[in-house]
């Protein structure tokens, strides 16, 4: 990018370098390759300059700069490794060792520990200090996954920044003074966040362990891969780390379009499903009232003679399923099923997605995430993005405190992004289209000054509700965005929802966004038309209906109407119990494969484990479906599938999915133990002489490779893992004619309209079945307006009946939430919310119990 | 007055509680005194820039301890940014000094006329006074001045009768030294942890709440009306070139009359001696703390005390705050006590001065109680290497400028306690941590020690050393 702005040219140990000016030192240093060592610097958050560690000898400086907060200008001329600043780092490093407790040998950053590895490479090899350390009380358990040795910290301020900075709970503090400075949490609240393992990660010592991983491992042992959370459509790479074949560990792969440098706890601590001993290893097979384990073959033949003799089949895909996957449900449905009945929406059911296509020729975003950061004004309106989408959160908090967006949210309920929104526009729930008809209008002021005097607008929607018909507010956001020259961010719910979307597995779009010939029945209608018998055969994957559907009567008949159901599953759910052919899926850890994120771009995941017995990827199942049905699809390997993406979806011809890979590990140009890598697979030593690549932290990233992984993870795969997005949408289509707009009528006293949602660590299949984060799961609650409780008699704390399709007692919450609604979480533990549910526009009864 | 042989003060700051110990803190003394006449007409019939260029030449330096010239740092100030602040320093932590105090309990009106000053040339609109916590009477005084001074539209709205507004507010801070460093005092005012931020931004740019500030010390504020009053010229009548004016110098140690004199800049070490009385019970000069603890050492009193002369011979001014050590003095014990006052008052932020001042008292109190080896000496002075120049402010290079000195002149002192394997010293009943001199010196006066001026005092109650007023 060569603009106006100008360059600035630095020497750095005698390399010359063009570079923007008021770029930070240390980062025009690393990609040089020179590798300044630090602590306290980290590239995600602002500098601190506190751990003094990466002093350098600037030209014509009296003292010794920090390279991480010294701005680079015309004709700086640096060395890293004058005498003066290696005497620094060398000092600096004494200083921090005297109190350290060199507990190496039991602490779980051995081996992957900066302070070990700079002191390998720069520190004085002897401590010439005799008096007795500073002690505290080790291992304090901080919250429910973190616990903090006090006496191992280096006291850098990561962990305190990123509480405060990016996650916006400042839980964990700083204490006391002087030597006495001390990490705490307040006595009396817990480290309670739903971002907190970020914090270990970014700790670059083993002050902060995570309880799961606590002496589980030692770096070297785990044999890592690069992948993405399966949980979430914001779609944080990560890298799975297993031992022994288990998966131990998770940790965030920085992609700066994405995830900046962070993942949250639920993506970090939720694998432990992967090697639940309740996982499915083997096909089953209905035999009356109880399943036959089966070989494939058996399986297979036995799902397709119930297709096969089935009148209509109905095809429904659960939101974890990849692009391939996706892209075979798909094949099996239309092709060779013959059905156009198929969907992928299910306690989203009734988001209209497909409205995008007219007004964008996409059925997703035409915003990306970097999008949000150059916004002047963003308008939100949709889940609560910290319980839902937790790093789209940390997106959107720092557009907002970090690059002075402002923000507009339009919902009948608090959210999470009040907090720092500069504009609340709290309407009647059903009335967000309205309410955003008077931002676009210019009437909902001054929210609406806000919004019309932005440049650079991007509007954001996701479905709000299980179930609702949300046709009017997208409408509304898609004209809001194109009368502006904005941009829309579409948020669907999970990992592979996006990509079920690119497929088509939706009964109004093929797969590269077309229409279908015939469309087909949605995810109500496909139950329905179960339940009352015109669909009699049911192919399920990787969704759990029962629980999942805003609607549990519903799905409860479908299911047992007596259609022939096939199912593949990671667990024997609920709605997998009621299948005649239940096929066992691999975890996203135990395959190849690639997630499309709500901004559309597809990024990979490599295999690291094997999937328990014989379970596969839900694309090789469909194909053995289909060919069990006398449809052989020719596929044996993932490149098959994609070569049949390329060829037949026109919006992913040119998507090289091998290019996504990198398969081979790119030099880290630095290594932080100060070594270089050398072109003949060397590392240049220091003392010592040459070692073999790998032998140390900082080796480069190989997927599959055992090496252990470095607390930094910069430079790695990972960055050069940015995915891809393959079609661009501007994003300035036609608007449509407007539907007439549903006003919100007042109801009766006691009879609600009921909005609900999901929360972070709920009774989904897969975090339900990691067992630390179950434990965290909250209690369900039904929460309303003060003026609305008073009216029916009830009060912050009191029981209360709750009468929908089924009739349940629970606490109130008192909230900021629109009168004549109330907010129960979907699916928590003891209420799955979808059995009060029935109809597309569910009302409750409130009374006092 | 007359001329008596010998160096003699130069009252400027300190004329008015000089001449009138009894109340020249009320605002009747002071009106009655000419106070407010020069803050009145600068804003009455000077422009800001006309302030400012006036504080600019008169070449005033900074009287907290870095001794930057008021003017240029004001110049600094962007014109077009509001809202801007002042901040006065009122913090006064630099061990030895103990001028501030007795300005703000003894004459706060001139404090608030030299606010009221600053404010029109930076035309700033508010202004906060930061006073160090343990001062409770100045405190009580500054607060009962503020007052006075908004009954009589001194402060407020539209003050004397011109369109522009000030308000003042005192704030009492909680005893951090760290406090004093002009970045942490506003991250303490803002509410936070009071530690240094980085720099840039300086304060003059995003300062108090990221606004413009000003912050000066109470005596260079103190020193603004008599500027306005008499002019550059008759300013810098006193002084050197680099360094005009007089300056209150807080003289302690073993002198005979420790106090505050206001001198001439450019005043000897030795002529500052004489006017304390010389040294008592008739010793000889040992070492000097020439401008608070932070200051090197020097062991001659040659020198001038200036900015400049005292940067040559590699010490500083600072805060003025001069003592003189005899030989009574054990310099293990100086360094160690020095010391501790870092340690405990780093802030902790950075590692060389969190961590090193506490390496450094671990290794000089083992000195002192005879556990010392043949290679502390070196490993002291690699500490004080190790922090100097490395740290994030300038806490941590005075931790480490004090520390050198002190080994690297009195090494012989710290070898014998190696040697001795025991402190020489031990059986002196006078060292520098001693009782204080009893003898009352003339600055003296009227103001009892407080050894519990408490930081919660009350503000608002009577105070009983008043009761007669
Ligand atoms: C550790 C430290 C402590 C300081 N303490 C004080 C203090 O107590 N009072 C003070 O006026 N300046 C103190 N300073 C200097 C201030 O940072 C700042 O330079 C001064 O207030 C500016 O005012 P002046 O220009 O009028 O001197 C201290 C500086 C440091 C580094
Ligand atoms: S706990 Fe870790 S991240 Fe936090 S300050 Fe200490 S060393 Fe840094
Ligand atoms: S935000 Fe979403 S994608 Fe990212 S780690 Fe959390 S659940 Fe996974
Ligand atoms: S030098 Fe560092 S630790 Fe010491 S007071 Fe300054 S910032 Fe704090
Ligand atoms: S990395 Fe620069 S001071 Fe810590």
């Amino acid at each position: 990018m060569s603009d106006g702005n100008g360059t600035v040219t630095v020497t750095i140990n005698g390399r010359r370098v063009e570079t923007h000016p008021g770029r930070l030192l240390i980062d025009v240093a690393e990609e040089l390759g020179i590798f300044v060592p630090r602590f306290c610097y980290h590239p995600g958050m602002r500098s601190v300059a506190v751990c003094r560690m990466c002093l350098v000898h600037v030209e014509g400086q009296r003292k010794l700069m920090p390279a991480c907060a010294t701005p680079v200008s015309d004709g700086m001329e640096v060395q890293t490794d004058h005498p003066r600043a290696v005497d620094a780092q060398s000092g600096m490093l004494e200083f921090l060792l005297i109190n350290h407790p060199l507990d190496c040998p039991i602490c779980d950053r051995a081996g992957e520990c900066p302070l070990q590895d700079q002191t390998y490479a720069h520190g004085p090899g002897t401590s010439r200090y005799v008096e007795p350390k500073r002690t505290y009380e080790k291992a304090l358990e901080i919250s429910d996954l973190v616990v903090l040795d006090r006496e191992r910290c280096v006291l850098c301020w990561r962990c305190v920044r990123f509480a405060d900075e990016i996650a916006g709970d400042r839980f964990i503090q700083l204490v006391d003074r002087g030597a006495g400075t001390q990490i705490l949490t307040f006595s009396d609240e817990p480290f309670d966040s739903y971002f907190s393992g970020n914090t270990i990660q970014i700790c670059p010592v083993g002050a902060l362990t995570a309880k799961p991983y606590r002496f589980v491992s030692r770096p070297w042992d785990l044999k890592t891969a690069p992948s993405i959370c399966a949980y979430c459509s914001v779609g944080c790479p990560i890298s799975n780390e297993a031992r022994a074949g288990q998966l131990v560990r998770c940790q965030a792969l920085p992609n700066e379009n994405v995830n900046d440098f962070w993942i949250c706890d639920k993506g970090r601590f939720g694998y432990h499903y992967v090697d639940s001993p309740e996982r499915l290893d083997n096909p089953l097979v209905r035999k009356g009232d109880s399943f036959e384990v089966t070989g494939w073959a058996e399986a297979l033949r036995t799902a397709a003679e119930g297709l096969r003799g089935a009148a209509s089949v109905g095809v429904i895909a659960g939101g974890h399923l990849t692009t391939e996957d996706a892209y075979a449900v798909q094949r099996l449905a239309r092709g060779t099923l013959g059905t156009a009945d198929l969907d992928s929406r299910i306690q989203d059911d009734g988001a209209p997605y497909e409205l995008m296509v007219d007004a964008a020729g996409v059925a997703g975003s035409t915003a990306t995430l970097n999008d949000l950061e150059s916004a002047q004004t963003i308008v939100w309106t949709g889940p609560d993005p910290r319980e839902e989408l937790p790093v789209l959160f940390l997106r959107l908090r720092k557009a907002v405190t970090g690059r002075g967006a402002k923000l507009v949210v339009v919902s009948p309920r608090r959210l999470s992004l009040d907090a720092f929104a500069t504009h609340v526009v709290r309407c009647e729930a059903g009335a967000e289209a309205a309410a955003l008809e008077g931002l676009r209008l210019g009437n909902e002021r001054p929210a609406a000054d806000d919004v019309a005097s932005a440049d650079a607008l991007v509007c954001c929607w996701g479905p709000s509700s299980p179930g609702r018909d949300e046709t009017p507010i997208l409408e509304q956001v898609v004209a809001l965005a194109a009368e502006r020259g904005g941009k829309v961010l579409v948020c669907p719910p999970h990992a592979g929802s996006q990509g079920l979307l690119d497929m088509g597995v939706h009964p109004a779009l093929s797969p590269g966004y077309r229409r279908p010939e015939t469309r087909g029945r949605r995810t109500r209608e496909i139950l329905e038309a179960a339940a009352s018998g015109e669909i009699d055969a049911l192919v399920i994957a990787g969704a759990d209906v029962l629980n999942d559907f805003p609607d549990a009567e519903l799905a409860r008949r479908a299911l047992t109407s007596g259609a022939f159901v096939v199912v593949s599953e990671l667990f024997a759910t609920d709605t997998a119990r009621a299948a005649d052919v239940l096929l066992p899926a691999a975890a996203y850890a135990e395959r190849e494969g690639t997630f499309t994120n709500l901004e559309r771009r597809l990024q990979k995941l490599e295999q690291l484990l094997a999937a328990p017995g014989t379970a596969r990827e839900v694309w090789r199942i469909c194909a053995g479906i289909a060919a069990a049905m006398g449809d052989d699809w020719g596929w044996t390997s993932f490149d098959d599938v994609w070569a049949d993406i390329n060829a037949s979806v026109p919006t992913h011809a040119e998507v090289d999915v091998q290019a996504l890979t990198q398969p081979h590990p790119v030099a880290g140009p630095h290594q932080e133990s100060g070594y270089e890598l050398m072109p003949n697979d060397m590392v240049m030593a220091g003392p010592g002489g040459p070692m073999p690549k790998g032998h140390r932290s900082g080796a480069a990233f190989e997927a599959g490779q055992a090496w252990p992984l470095s607390w930094e993870l910069r430079s790695f795969e990972a960055h050069l893992r940015p995915g891809l997005i393959p079609v661009a949408a501007d994003g300035t289509g036609e608007v449509g004619t407007l539907t007439e707009r549903a006003s919100a009528t007042r109801r009766e006293p006691g009879t609600f309209r009921l909005l609900s949602g999901r929360h972070i660590y709920d009774e989904g299949t897969m975090v339900s079945r990691s067992a630390m984060l179950h434990e965290l799961a909250k209690e369900p609650f039904v929460a309303l307006n003060a003026a609305d409780a008073a009216e029916i008699g009830l009060s912050d704390g009191a029981q209360a009946v709750v009468e929908g399709a089924t009739s349940v007692t629970l606490p109130v919450v008192i909230d900021d939430i629109a009168r004549g609604a109330v907010y129960i979480p979907y699916d928590q533990p003891g209420l799955h919310a979808n059995t009060l549910m029935r109809g597309p526009e569910p009302t409750v009864t409130v009374r006092p119990a | 007055m007359s001329v008596a042989a010998g160096p003699q003060e130069v009252r400027i700051v300190t004329r008015r509680y000089h001449e009138f110990p009894e109340d020249s803190w009320t605002l009747e003394r002071v009106e009655a005194d000419g106070g407010y006449e020069a803050a009145r007409s600068a804003v009455r019939d000077m422009t800001p820039d006309e302030v400012l260029d006036t504080v600019k030449d008169s070449g005033l330096r900074g009287r907290g301890g870095a001794g930057f010239p008021t003017g240029v740092k004001w110049s600094f100030v962007p014109k077009d940014l509001f809202p801007k602040y002042i901040v006065v320093n009122h913090d006064e932590g630099e061990p030895g000094t103990f001028k501030d105090r007795e300005l703000g309990e003894r004459d706060p009106h001139q404090l608030i006329e030299g606010i009221i000053i600053a404010a029109w040339a930076n035309q700033a609109n508010r202004a906060f006074i930061y006073c160090r916590g343990e001062m409770a009477l100045g405190a009580r005084r500054m607060d009962t001045a503020i007052r006075d001074a908004y009954r009589k539209g001194y402060l407020g709205k539209g003050i004397f009768g011109s369109g522009f507004d000030l308000d003042v507010t005192l704030h009492r801070g909680a005893g951090a030294y760290i406090c004093g460093e002009e970045s942490a005092l506003l991250d303490s005012l803002e509410g936070f942890r009071g530690q240094p931020r980085l720099k840039p931004p300086f304060p003059a740019v995003k300062g108090l709440y990221g606004q413009p500030t000003i912050i000066n010390n109470t005596e260079t504020l103190s020193t603004l009306p008599h500027i306005i009053r008499h002019g550059v010229e008759w300013f810098r009548r006193w002084g050197t070139e680099k360094s005009p004016g007089t300056k209150m110098i807080s003289t302690s140690g073993h002198v005979v009359r420790p106090a505050n004199y206001e001198v001439p800049l450019g005043t000897t070490l030795a002529e500052l001696l004489e006017l304390a009385g010389g040294m008592r019970d008739g010793g000889r000069v040992k070492a000097i703390i020439p401008g608070g603890a932070s200051a090197p050492l020097l062991t001659s009193t040659e020198y001038r005390l200036d900015f400049e002369s005292l940067q040559e011979a590699g010490t500083m001014l600072g805060s003025g705050a001069v003592v003189f050590m005899d030989e009574s003095t054990c310099m293990v014990r100086n360094a160690l006590v020095t010391n501790e006052f870092f340690e405990h008052e780093s802030c902790g932020k950075c590692t060389p001065c969190r961590e090193g001042t506490w390496w450094a008292s671990k290794v000089l109190e083992r000195i002192e109680h005879g556990e010392g080896r043949k290679e502390d000496m070196e490993l002291l002075l690699d500490i004080a290497n190790g922090i100097d120049g490395r740290a994030f402010c300038p806490l941590g290079d005075a931790a480490s400028w004090a520390l050198r000195s002190n080994v690297e002149l009195f090494r012989d002192e710290f070898e014998q306690h190696v040697i001795d394997g025991r402190c020489p010293f031990e059986d002196e009943h006078l060292s520098f941590t001693g009782p204080r001199a009893a003898v009352p010196g003339p600055g003296d006066s009227g103001i009892a020690a407080q050894p519990h001026a408490g930081v919660d005092a009350d503000l608002e109650g009577p105070d009983p050393r008043e009761a007669g007023r």
